[in-house]
């Protein structure tokens, strides 16, 4: 009787992707973009959507040519046993890593933004844990739970966006260059694995109602996380100026705890929960992703009870770093730049090595 | 198929152990996973039952001999036949089973008759059966044409059995090795009253009533399709209570009817006595706090659902109907949402759901508020709020605690109390109860206006199932509230949210068809135009999705 059958349509798609890689706005990512390129970090935003525009294009175009397979079989189709091996490896790396360094980032926000006394090793575990149920659920649970809430987080993102240009200042945009075109150009590309995350995306494509809903998710997702990315950054610059946003580690955060909502005039525990759940929902989907990759690469079939295991490795390694303001700002950094080819030039080579085999045509 | 292998094995210690060998050995450890899980765990579960096991005498089993003797057809001889059936009715101590020999006139045959005086229509078996058979002198006519209403014969005891169980009158002949069986049953029961527990103040107010013939009527009244099906099944063995599946046979989906049919059929049971109780037979999720099966008294809304492909079950001593499967919005919606005009319906929609959300998050929203985000309560409020709560001993979780326990306490007791009793307390609960526990500084009156918010809030939500549901989640997240503040009470509330979209009802999500959405029915939070209205729910599958006729 249950007519689903596991797969998720389009909304659901779409929700995941909004609320997996829109979230990123919310952590430390911006601080690292406005510490290099000052106040025309929101034009990084739109020239890293055009650089990415290219490898995303040739992923679908993939995805749409190998009906019925996700990007994981595609992979081991096109590079063969032994390359795919190691390069769906790779990927499950980074993006474990990936989870690592954002959960760590993310139970610092909580602790040192909302919960000063309470251990971090509490917070993490409960963040992780949440996760962890929703990823062991498994892919459809995620998707409806975040197409549930969406209109609720975004209303309440919008909410903060439009409140925090209303009481900026609109000079602050300038000068609108920042610290100049090569600058831009260059922290623009090499950060271009801020929107990477469309690529695991393509892991998920059989567990999608058609190819069509992942076609039309992917890209309304990447024009309305794009956009988000661009007005967030705004309104950033014009609520704290370039010069003391760099000082900022959390932006977002900072953000609502300046802005006034009428007569409340400390409103960030009433965004928080919107937050937190667009959060929990996100690392389920990471969590999900990398057990689905585990999985795929040591022939697992019922991956989901990989899910503990991960994300209890997960939490010790997130523990490491110590100073976590510090540490893992650069950590990001250095990810960033590192995962920026792996995203950028991954679908081009498989997209080359189709088009040599000839599969593309049919 | 961890069923089957458990059965099939009845469970002795050492074939379990064998099958752990062969599955440790076989190497097949990945792929029976889940069996080798289910396994350990009836391993010590058993261990635990075994610890504490009760030394009991061996219990009696109902005598076989009797059930023997059922499956048998009667004898042609009367005498034997009534021998037998006084026995099986311990008849001169069964005083309302009723015995009567009588001659039957023109035949000049000996009959006899048996009732059940106390559930059969005394009056009309007098009149329609032993008056014609008593005055008859046509030697020729047979025995059926001589009664007027309609006969039925049966010659198997048990059948006979059923017949006289059900009110119905037996007439057996000397020398016919079988039974006629004419219908005359008639159990006491009440009128069709008013809806009590589901409220309407615009629409119909009829509700079910404890006879299922009348519910029956009740809908085929508003549903005048000869594709309506009312099919009828004996669910318990001892009691052989009726269950009856109400659906449309051209639009309920097959497979669900099959799926439905199937689970009442493995059923095994003496008796059930009622809807209420087969709903724990029938439910996927016995242990989820969120109900999967809806539970109605009114049979507008039970005929609403049949017409949209749902199917509707009734039975005797039963004064409302169950409708399967269920999803969050069908507790969640209430009749008056599609009788009120439009904006109206979706008014008490919007209060419905905040009503939810008010009596599920206010006092744990209060909790975290206070203990860890104090800064976001406006100086003025909070310097109010502090005030009032500097002579209270308590942490507020603990005030809180009491409170909210105390209302749920006055609101059991209200419900129990009898009748006249009733104003009482309300008054010492809510006035006296309230006023003196802020006074002795028990509570602070902020908690009192809070709680008391959430509780009213809680009569909001019509279904009785749903209600429980809220009423008990209530305390988890004050407690996650308590601990974490506004993150364990989030924390909590992305677990419930990826719960409850894991729900099926009969292989329907919980949350369709908000998600997964199929484009066809859209009332979910708010209602559409009755004329927008234009599909059945696709999550069902109907044979007919559109709601138009012909065309």
């Amino acid at each position: 009787m249950d007519n689903t059958k596991g797969k998720i349509g389009i909304r659901e798609f779409l929700a995941i992707i909004l609320i997996t890689i829109g979230t990123k706005v919310t952590d430390n990512t911006p601080t690292s973009l406005f510490d290099k390129v000052g106040s025309a970090a929101w034009i990084t935003v739109i020239l890293m959507g055009l650089f990415s525009f290219i490898p995303i294009y040739l992923l679908t175009k993939l995805i749409i040519a190998y009906e019925d397979q996700n990007l994981i079989d595609i992979i081991f189709r096109l590079l063969g046993k032994y390359i795919g091996f190691f390069v769906i490896f790779l990927l499950w790396t980074t993006e474990t890593y990936s989870i690592v360094i954002n959960s760590a980032t993310y139970a610092d926000i909580i602790e040192t933004m909302y919960f000063v006394k309470t251990p971090l090793f509490f917070t993490y575990i409960v963040l992780i844990g949440v996760a962890a149920y929703g990823a062991k659920k498994g892919l459809e649970f995620i998707g409806s739970a975040a197409w549930v809430s969406l209109i609720g987080l975004n209303i309440a993102l919008f909410v903060v966006l439009i409140l925090s240009i209303l009481q900026g200042r609109f000079n602050y945009v300038y000068p609108i260059l920042g610290n100049g075109i090569p600058e831009i150009m260059k922290e623009s590309a090499m950060n271009a694995s801020i929107l990477g995350e469309f690529l695991y995306l393509g892991f998920i494509v059989t567990s999608l109602r058609s190819t069509n809903v992942y076609k039309k998710g992917i890209w309304i997702g990447f024009i309305y996380v794009t956009t988000v990315y661009m007005l967030a950054l705004i309104s950033y610059i014009m609520l704290f100026d370039y010069v003391s946003i760099v000082n900022l580690n959390y932006p977002f955060h900072e953000t609502i705890r300046f802005i006034q909502l009428g007569f409340l005039t400390n409103v960030e525990s009433l965004f928080l929960p919107f937050w937190l759940v667009a959060s929990f929902l996100r690392f389920s989907f990471y969590l999900y992703i990398s057990a689905l990759l585990f999985g795929a690469l040591f022939k697992i079939k019922q991956f989901n009870y990989l899910v503990p295991s991960i994300a209890i490795l997960i939490v010790f390694l997130g523990l490491i770093p110590e100073a976590p303001v510090f540490t893992l700002i650069n950590l990001r950094e250095n990810f960033a730049y590192l995962t920026t080819p792996i995203f950028l030039f991954l679908p081009l080579i498989l997209w080359i090595t189709a088009k040599l085999k000839g599969e593309l045509k049919k | 198929m961890v069923d089957t292998i458990y059965h099939s094995l009845s469970l002795t210690h050492s074939n379990l152990q064998f099958l752990y060998i062969t599955l440790y050995f076989g190497g097949t450890i990945r792929k029976n996973m889940e069996l080798y899980i289910f396994l350990e765990k009836m391993r010590v579960k058993r261990f635990f039952k075994k610890l504490l096991k009760e030394e009991h005498p061996p219990f009696e089993k109902a005598a076989t001999e009797d059930d023997l003797l059922k499956k048998k057809q009667i004898d042609s001889s009367l005498a034997d036949t009534m021998e037998l059936f006084k026995k099986i009715y311990y008849v001169p101590n069964n005083s309302d089973v009723n015995i009567r020999y009588i001659e039957i006139g023109g035949i000049k045959k000996n009959a006899a008759v048996i009732t059940i005086s106390s559930i059969s229509n005394t009056k009309l078996i007098e009149e329609l059966v032993i008056r014609p058979l008593l005055i008859n002198e046509d030697e020729s006519k047979e025995i059926e044409l001589l009664l007027s209403p309609q006969v039925r014969k049966a010659d198997v005891i048990e059948d006979i059995l059923v017949e006289i169980n059900n009110g119905n009158t037996t007439l057996f002949v000397d020398g016919e090795p079988y039974a006629y069986i004419i219908s005359s049953g008639n159990f006491q029961g009440r009128s069709v009253e008013k809806a009590e527990n589901e409220v309407v103040v615009k629409g119909p107010k009829e509700s079910f009533n404890e006879q299922a013939m009348t519910n029956i009527s009740l809908i085929r009244k508003r549903i005048r399709d000869e594709k309506l099906i009312v099919e009828s099944t004996t669910i318990s063995k001892r009691a052989k209570n009726e269950l009856y599946l109400v659906y449309i046979k051209d639009i309920a989906n097959e497979e669900l009817i099959t799926n439905i049919k199937n689970k009442l059929n493995s059923l095994d049971i003496d008796s059930i006595q009622n809807l209420s109780v087969l709903e724990e037979y029938l439910e996927d999720h016995i242990y989820s706090l969120f109900p999967t099966i809806l539970y109605t008294e009114r049979p507008d809304r039970a005929s609403e659902f049949i017409e949209d492909g749902f199917i509707v079950l009734l039975m005797d001593n039963s004064p409302d109907s169950l409708i399967l499967p269920a999803t969050f919005w069908s507790f969640f919606h209430n009749s008056e949402d599609h009788y009120l005009r439009f904006l109206f319906g979706n008014f008490i929609r919007i209060l419905r759901l905040m009503a939810l959300f008010i009596t599920l998050f206010i006092s744990a929203i209060y909790i975290a508020i206070t203990n860890y985000h104090v800064e976001m309560i406006p100086a003025d409020l909070l310097l109010a709020i502090s005030s009032t709560r500097e002579i209270v001993p308590f942490p507020s979780l603990v005030e809180i605690l009491m409170l909210e326990i105390a209302f749920e306490l006055i609101r059991e007791g209200g419900l129990r109390v009898p009748k006249p009793i009733g104003p009482t307390i309300g008054i010492v609960g809510a006035l006296i109860l309230g006023q003196a526990a802020v006074q002795a500084n028990l509570v602070s009156p902020l908690v009192v206006i809070i709680v008391a918010l959430g509780g009213l809030s809680s009569f909001a939500i019509g279904d009785t199932n749903l209600n429980y549901t809220v009423r008990l989640l209530r305390f988890p997240f004050l407690i996650s509230a308590g601990v974490f503040g506004l993150f364990g009470l989030t924390a909590l509330f992305t677990i419930c949210l990826l719960y409850v979209t894991s729900i099926k009802s009969f292989g329907v999500p919980y949350l369709a068809p908000m998600t997964p959405n199929d484009s066809t029915a859209k009332d979910t939070i708010f209602r559409r135009l009755v004329k927008n209205e234009l599909f059945r729910p696709g999550y069902l599958k109907p044979k007919d999705i559109e709601k138009k006729a012909g065309e």
